[in-house]
């Protein structure tokens, strides 16, 4: 797993690569939270995890619940196919 | 990774991992190569995929839970006619508990329960067996081909 942060005035965009479970859900947790409690936009670009299980939705989740408590969002960008077809099922569940 | 029947109806291969999270993209390499080699459908392998990482990702969680450093190994076995795919997985922690095995509303986050609900809507069916010895659970899952 890869990460690349670029930053403009108002956002964070984390550039995700490789796949994501739960050797590395921490990782990523380690990166994306401290952006979103820094109270910035963050958006969460997934064009490059080519595999991402329930470890990684509950991640996308997490980060948005805490994005409410900060009064900011974030988004996801550029979702790859595979990741799409995991959220979709994901979907089901809401 | 061993093949355990080698004929063109009837194909197992089985290979066996140490119980920790770092060993689920091993258990994805061995699923990947087992369905090139079973040349199952392209669009169900990666669906298959994330099925058989959930459940052993259950195991790491739950059977092993208050076992992080572990040395004990669990056994996936892929077997497949060509009416249907069983997977079968093999461990020796805490015996399951069939009750507790259900999935949790999303915004309860903890992933164990999204696995269970991915493995629910990605296979024909599951079930808990008790493992014959040296093991103590084998879970089962199957889907129609």
């Amino acid at each position: 797993m890869k990460f690349k942060v670029t930053e403009s005035e108002n956002v964070s965009t984390v550039f995700l690569d490789g796949e994501i479970d739960m050797d590395v859900a921490d990782n990523v947790r380690e990166v994306v939270f401290p952006l979103i409690d820094s109270g910035k936009e963050v958006h969460l670009n997934l064009k490059g995890v080519q595999y991402m299980d329930s470890s990684g939705i509950s991640v996308i989740v997490e980060s948005n619940q805490r994005a409410k408590e900060k009064n900011t969002k974030v988004e996801l960008k550029e979702v790859s196919q595979p990741v799409e077809k995991v959220l979709a099922m994901a979907r089901k569940f809401l | 990774m061993s093949t355990e029947v080698a004929d063109t109806t009837n194909l197992s291969e089985k290979k066996d991992f140490l119980v920790r999270s770092s060993s689920l993209k091993d258990v994805r390499s061995f699923s990947r190569e087992v369905f090139e080699k079973f040349k199952i459908d392209e669009n169900l392998r990666e669906e298959l995929v994330l099925a058989i990482a959930e459940a052993a990702q259950n195991i790491v969680k739950h059977a092993y839970k208050d076992y992080p450093d572990t040395q004990d190994r669990m056994a996936v076995r892929i077997s497949c006619t060509d009416k249907e795919l069983e997977i079968s997985f093999f461990d020796k922690g805490k015996p399951v508990e069939k009750s507790k095995v259900k999935h949790r509303a999303i915004d309860d986050v903890k992933p164990g329960g999204l696995g269970t609900f991915f493995i629910q809507e990605i296979m024909d069916s599951i079930k808990f067996k008790e493992g014959d010895k040296p093991w103590i659970n084998n879970l089962v899952l199957t889907k129609k081909l």
